[in-house]
């Protein structure tokens, strides 16, 4: 009886998770004795649009950093796609793409010996065909022999998504990736977000209130490493919303 | 436009297949990525190569009032490899500055990638640029003082201990600059951990590059008895690093 509980709980809970793209339970990180993250929860249906809010400090690149399995948590678990991310990060990191302010790009390769190098860590099988296709779609396939270097921030930033699409990911997280983007950048940036968004899971960290609650499907604020809400976009009032982050967070929203 | 983009960008995105390379070939793509970034920009070798030559010639103007003679021999294999371990720590220290421009070491390490892949290319890269500096800066040095004292003839077989001393400086060096390297002291940092470290290495290195410049008995009694040393910490030290480097990155 008892095994048979056992199986019929993992049954109902692999139908459950084949759903979720991201289940992130009692996630908590400390530095020293402070929490930067303190039992953070949350569960992402496929194909969701997740921005995390909050204040300087409050945990949002800890929380990525832990989801990107770069940083290691000192308590809780992550499932991507079912993969618990710290038994087998391997395998997650398969599943994984980060698009962060840093582009993670040598300035002394080309766009192309970039890409390159990446989709090779990645084994994509025929990697110069993908490299082409990716700077085709990102606008800067005529540039794919110039060094990084010589790009503007935006075009680097291109690249960058291009980089985070090399091994196919399903769930793209974004680490305030409009940090320096002039106008047009962020437009074209939107743009291109918007092209791949389809049957893939986002997660972004930013301050941007305004241009975070356009893009989401579901909406989290994090203060002091504390999950203060977690909400569906269409349960949210947004003019509530705004209240509720100004009030908890203690910052003005423009 | 856009949708013609969105078009190729789904297109591309759900037709890659990955397959996980293994491990030689990912350290293969690490490394050539490294030297092919090294010799665009000559920034390590070009940095090392100055230094050997500066410290060359101030080892000159140290030892301007030096009498010739065959003492000059037991002092010079001290000299060579002072010359070498300074050269050395100014590489290490560049060596993941590379990395840290734009994040690139938080990239790397997003890819499911074997971390000791990580370090044994890093460590092969060093090896290279290191032996690039010191087949120009040896030969100069013994130029600059050949005039003190004439080597004996087993002085070619220096290039060993030169080898072996390279392997465990670069090997333990990538090791001790990937602690060190997002550290804000980095510079004092490496050369305070460095130095300690090494120490068996470079006496054993210093004890074999003399027997082989002094020539005779020495040769036979010290050379074979400082290279297993220094071979066995290579050996050590290298597989030590290559272990705890997954912990060391993920720190």
């Amino acid at each position: 009886m008892g095994l048979f509980s056992e199986k019929q709980e993992l049954e109902t809970k692999t139908a459950v998770s084949s759903d979720i793209a991201v289940s992130v339970t009692g996630l908590t990180k400390t530095f020293s004795t402070r929490k930067a993250v303190d039992k953070v929860s949350f569960e992402l249906p496929k194909g969701a649009f997740l921005s995390v809010f909050g204040p300087n400090g409050a945990g949002k690149t800890t929380l990525l950093r832990m989801l990107s399995t770069l940083t290691r948590p000192t308590d809780g678990s992550i499932f991507i796609d079912g993969i618990d991310a710290l038994e087998e990060p391997d395998i997650a990191r398969e599943h994984m793409g980060l698009i962060s302010h840093n582009a993670m790009l040598y300035p002394d390769l080309t766009a192309e010996e970039n890409l390159l190098f990446y989709a090779r860590l990645y084994g994509v099988k025929d990697p110069e065909k993908r490299v082409i296709e990716l700077l085709d779609a990102v606008g800067l396939k005529h540039r794919r022999l110039d060094l990084v270097r010589t790009f503007s921030r935006g075009m680097t930033q291109r690249v960058s998504i291009a980089r985070a699409l090399i091994n196919d990911p399903s769930v793209v997280l974004l680490d305030e990736p409009y940090s320096g983007l002039d106008p047009h950048a962020i437009e074209v940036f939107d743009q291109l977000i918007e092209s791949v968004r389809e049957d893939r899971t986002f997660i972004m960290v930013s301050h941007d209130l305004e241009k975070g609650l356009s893009m989401c499907t579901h909406a989290l604020v994090l203060a002091k490493g504390r999950v203060v809400t977690f909400a569906e976009r269409g349960d949210l009032d947004a003019d509530e919303f705004r209240e509720l982050y100004r009030s908890t967070v203690g910052m003005g929203v423009a | 436009m856009a949708d013609r983009k969105k078009e190729k960008l789904q297109e591309s995105g759900r037709s890659a297949i990955c397959a996980r390379p293994s491990t030689f070939a990912q350290y293969k793509t690490l490394l050539m990525k490294d030297l092919k970034q090294e010799f665009r920009t000559k920034d390590m070798i070009v940095s090392m190569g100055i230094y050997a030559v500066l410290v060359i010639v101030v080892f000159g103007v140290a030892l301007s009032f030096a009498k010739p003679g065959s003492e000059f021999l037991e002092v010079s294999g001290g000299l060579l490899w002072s010359l070498v371990v300074f050269t050395s720590l100014l590489g290490l220290n560049r060596s993941f500055s590379h990395e840290m421009e734009n994040g690139c070491m938080e990239g790397m390490l997003l890819a499911p990638l074997d971390r000791g892949a990580v370090f044994l290319a890093k460590m092969t890269s060093n090896v290279v640029f290191l032996l690039i500096v010191e087949v120009v800066a040896v030969p100069l040095y013994w130029l600059f003082f050949s005039s003190y004292a004439t080597p004996a003839d087993t002085a070619w077989m220096m290039i060993i201990p030169l080898l072996v001393g390279t392997v465990g400086i670069a090997g333990i060096g990538t090791l001790l600059s990937t602690i060190t390297t997002r550290t804000r002291g980095k510079d004092v940092l490496l050369a305070l951990l460095f130095v300690p470290v090494i120490f068996p290495l470079l006496y054993a290195c210093v004890s074999a590059t003399t027997a082989v410049l002094i020539g005779g008995d020495v040769v036979a009694d010290t050379l074979m008895v400082s290279l297993v040393l220094a071979v066995g910490y290579d050996v050590i030290m290298i597989l030590a690093s290559w272990i705890l480097y997954e912990f060391v990155v993920s720190a």
